[in-house]
């Protein structure tokens, strides 16, 4: 199977740059082993400071509502964190005292959602705060089990009686300015948590729960269903298991389910994550990319991979395959031309652009526009 | 007597001193134990999991290996549930010496301990995971035991008899009248009260710190502290414990527990002051997995899931202040004989195996000095939770049909289940999912066995010591903390303090899963819940 563009990996990185290419009418595949760190997105685009028209359009298109109002977020567990680019239902505020009272809703015999560590937090930012809990069994049946109180399996029903939610609430609700609610609305269908704020004459907060997260699955479906939309082809549940690479240039990639049909392209784009996704591993005596062997940027010395204290930052998490300005690795010194790195597998190798949602998107466009334009001069690029 | 009189203050929340104030308490005194920290901080909580057979010390201290034999009989019986009854190999290699076995098996006999010289095909079978190269191989009756079950069993039971369990209490002082010893000056770590408890005997079981609260009290006991490294699999590979049939040396003992397996240990001489914080270093991690992997070929490819080091607390036999003369035996001291220092015990040496035996010998002593003419009954009477042989009839006459999760509990809390049982539903939801532990079984070690933290949960429960390492199961654990507590803020910290502890062990073995599943735990933490 032939295509101009093969991309390994189907998470944010790979998506943005298959939607980016498909639109330049290029025919690409994406292989993608099935979850990624959308998984557990917060919902905010930490190291994006100011969307381009370019990262509006991507996401609009895709049916994916963004706003742009620089301040400060709510974490699951009560403290705040500055923002700036978040998803429609994940509120910004100018100052951590958003409001003067909250009424915090939650499931009952729900242990992934923080609502005495939120209460906690609100107080000391001066909020009164009150909590109630909800039974998930009055509102949709079959009950859940104690052990199916997790997020998606919560949204999946609040997908269905999210208006019930809204008139518990309008019955809870006293002289309160602001509910809070756990982020589990809103998963097949975009528009629920925005008819949920204007059911409930109160300010409507979502908070976070422990993963998976709903908005981040939300938004992973969205973005590869825009793909497919544009004739992208994503091969869901398989994994690139090797690939061929003549002198500097990859010949096909070999995926586990399609046996012997390589899948060739005159371009690959890796995309495969960082540690946890697998795209990087290590052994008690390196850190390597497992698929092509790229050469690494990271310390040799294994005492030097950690900090002792959890809570600093961890030299490993820097780690990532070098590449050229171009985004272009090489194998044991030597450039490989058509092969193109983004997204975490980058580790801190780019810190200009930045980490996590940032990088991932970021890098995507910068690779996409260089696979598009081929005679823009190299190491030169434009945002 | 006032509330703060006893008979007896046994220093130490470890083995030996819950093993005491167990003794003490079932032969009528009044007692009370007092830590710095948390139950099995120490040495309890940090070893193998091993009981012994005695057959690791037939040849060069059949005194011990005599005791272990005895001692690990005993507590199959009055420990069920603290115990896997899954014997043990010693195991000869191509490049040990096969003569050695002959001395091993006479030296196992002489002791008491059944040894059976076996075919290695026959241990093949038995073991499987066992070194195919294997050139000879002894059968003996080791046992895994889970020292913080056994450790809060005793505490539990010392309680159900009346005795008092202060945790996170540091002794600042021994109140002595002359040259007898009144009682203990005290200040509590979490609320920052000072209190002073007395009795008139006084109990020394601090382990290895034993050494400084010695001086506190103005007797001179000299302890020679010898870290041990060992490695946490995150799979149970073996069965069975496997041993290598030699002299004994680094790391050549795995011993299965629960659903991991442990292999060490180093052994390298420390100062005092590195005690609490000792750290393992890579060159052991390298020696622990070269030797491991000659006991069981499988370790190579299997995921390491921590790295940790205890201190053993090795003390000195008397009249030998240069420590050459070391003692792995019991050493039960009667500082009024010894130092002229009325009302002061201090019960030291031995190990895990022999830890009844310790707690016996130390409360002979209390009731001699006390006048008090009762048996001990340690050696018969089961400890709570341990009244039936097996979980699996335990968990069946409680739940008709019980789930996976429900037998685990009752492998870990043996009868006391019961106490689990509960008409809500929402009790079962599973907090820790990678070691199956409950709400009900949280709340339950909230209430019953003075867990106050994380970390304190972890030793009674196991919460947040499967292959995740507390990625989820902190958070969750540390609402129905803070519910029991009604304190967030201290639970904020607490959370803050798990993760480092379960980092500290982590980072010696980073690479490979265990990096993958730490950087997770890096983006859950740091990004999703901004701690």
């Amino acid at each position: 199977m032939r295509y101009d563009t093969v991309i390994i990996g189907g998470g944010l990185a790979g998506l943005t740059a298959g939607i980016r290419l498909q639109k330049a009418g290029k025919n690409t595949a994406i292989v993608s082993t099935g979850q990624n760190a959308l998984y557990f997105f917060s919902g905010c685009f930490e190291s994006i400071q100011e969307p381009t028209p370019e990262i509006q359009s991507l996401f609009s298109e895709a049916g994916i509502r963004l706003h742009y109002s620089p301040g400060v977020r709510l974490m699951p567990m009560g403290t705040f964190k500055e923002s700036a680019l978040a998803l429609e239902d994940v509120s910004l505020f100018p100052s951590p005292k958003f409001g003067r009272k909250v009424l915090i809703i939650n499931f009952m015999a729900y242990h992934d959602f923080f609502s005495s560590f939120l209460a906690e937090g609100l107080e000391k930012q001066g909020m009164e705060c009150r909590i109630r809990f909800l039974n998930l069994g009055d509102l949709a049946q079959p009950e859940l089990g104690p052990n199916q109180m997790r997020a998606v399996q919560i949204a999946r029903k609040m997908d269905e009686v999210w208006d019930k939610v809204v008139q518990e609430v309008r019955v809870l609700l006293k002289d309160e300015d602001t509910v809070i609610l756990p982020q589990v609305f809103g998963l097949n269908d975009a528009t629920i948590p925005e008819r949920i704020r204007q059911g409930i004459p109160a300010r409507v907060v979502f908070a976070a729960t422990l993963p998976p997260s709903v908005p981040g699955i939300r938004t992973q479906m969205l973005l590869k269903k825009r793909y497919e939309v544009l004739g992208g082809t994503y091969l869901m549940g398989d994994r690139v298991t090797g690939a061929h690479v003549y002198e500097d240039t990859v010949q096909n990639v070999v995926t586990k389910h399609l046996d012997r049909h390589y899948l060739e392209a005159d371009n690959f784009i890796l995309a495969s994550g960082g540690f946890f996704s697998k795209g990087l591993d290590s052994n008690p005596f390196k850190v390597y990319e497992p698929l092509f062997e790229l050469d690494m940027d990271y310390n040799t010395d294994r005492n030097a991979w950690y900090d002792p204290s959890f809570t600093n930052h961890q030299p490993y998490m820097g780690f990532g395959v070098k590449t050229d300005a171009d985004f272009r690795p090489s194998r044991k010194g030597v450039p490989v031309k058509n092969l193109y790195v983004i997204g975490s597998i980058l580790g801190e190798t780019h810190p200009e652009l930045g980490c996590g949602a940032g990088l991932a998107i970021r890098s995507a466009l910068k690779v996409a526009n260089l696979i598009t334009e081929p005679h823009a001069v190299p190491g030169v690029y434009t945002e | 007597m006032k509330a703060n009189e006893f008979d007896v203050i046994i220093i130490g929340g470890g083995i030996t001193g819950a093993g005491t104030q167990r003794d003490c308490a079932m032969r009528g005194l009044r007692t009370l134990l007092v830590d710095r920290s948390d139950i099995a901080t120490g040495a309890t909580g940090r070893n193998h999991g091993l009981l012994h057979s005695g057959a690791r010390y037939a040849v060069n201290d059949p005194e011990s290996a005599a005791e272990c034999i005895r001692e690990n009989m005993i507590l199959r019986r009055v420990a069920a549930h603290c115990i896997d009854e899954n014997d043990g190999l010693f195991v000869t290699l191509p490049e040990d010496d096969l003569d050695y076995q002959k001395t091993f098996v006479q030296a196992c006999r002489n002791a008491g301990i059944r040894a059976d010289i076996i075919d290695p095909d026959l241990a093949r079978r038995l073991e499987p995971s066992v070194n195919p190269d294997i050139i000879g191989a002894v059968r003996v009756p080791d046992c895994s035991v889970d020292p913080f079950r056994l450790c809060a069993a005793n505490m539990l039971d010392a309680k159900l008899h009346g005795g008092q369990v202060r945790l996170q209490t540091e002794v600042t002082g021994i109140i002595r009248e002359g040259d007898t010893v009144k009682g203990i000056r005290t200040h509590n770590r979490n609320t920052g009260e000072d209190v002073e408890f007395y009795a008139p005997i006084v109990v020394n079981a601090g382990g290895v710190w034993g050494q400084e609260l010695a001086q506190i009290a103005g007797v001179k006991v000299g302890m020679f502290p010898a870290k041990g490294s060992l490695l946490i699999f995150a799979h149970r590979v073996n069965n069975m414990v496997i041993n290598r049939c030699r002299k004994p040396s680094n790391a050549d003992i795995l011993v299965p527990g629960d659903t991991v397996c442990i292999v060490g240990t180093t052994s390298s001489r420390i100062p005092l002051e590195e005690c609490r914080n000792v750290a393992v270093t890579p060159d052991e991690v390298t020696l622990l997995i070269t030797e491991g992997m000659k006991l069981a070929p499988r370790l190579a490819s299997t995921r390491i899931l921590r790295a940790y080091a205890g201190v053993r607390p090795l003390v000195s036999a008397d009249d030998d202040p240069s420590g050459r003369n070391i003692s792995r035996g019991i050493v039960c001291l009667d500082h009024e004989v010894r130092d002229g220092v009325k009302g002061l015990i201090t019960i030291t040496g031995g190990k895990l195996t022999s830890y009844r035996l310790m707690a016996e010998m130390a409360t002979d002593l209390v009731c001699k000095k006390l006048g008090v003419d009762k048996a001990c009954e340690t050696a018969t009477t089961p400890l709570p939770g341990s009244e039936e042989g097996s979980y699996e009839e335990v968990a069946k006459k409680i739940w008709e049909n019980p789930t996976t999760a429900q037998k685990v509990a009752a492998s870990r809390m043996g009868t006391r289940v019961s106490r689990m049982r509960s008409t809500d539903h929402r009790d079962e939801a599973l907090i820790c999912e990678c070691e199956q532990v409950s709400m009900g079984e949280i709340n339950l070690a909230i209430e019953r066995l003075e867990a106050s933290t994380l970390t304190d949960l972890r030793r009674r429960t196991r919460v947040g010591m499967g292959t995740c390492q507390g990625e989820f199961c902190a958070c969750r654990a540390a609402g129905l903390l803070a519910k029991a507590h009604g304190c967030i803020e201290k639970e904020r910290e607490d959370i803050d303090s798990f993760l480092q502890e379960r980092w500290k062990g982590n980072f010696p073995i980073g690479w490979g899963e265990t990096l993958r599943e730490a950087e997770y735990t890096q983006w859950v933490y740091k990004h999703v819940l901004g701690i």
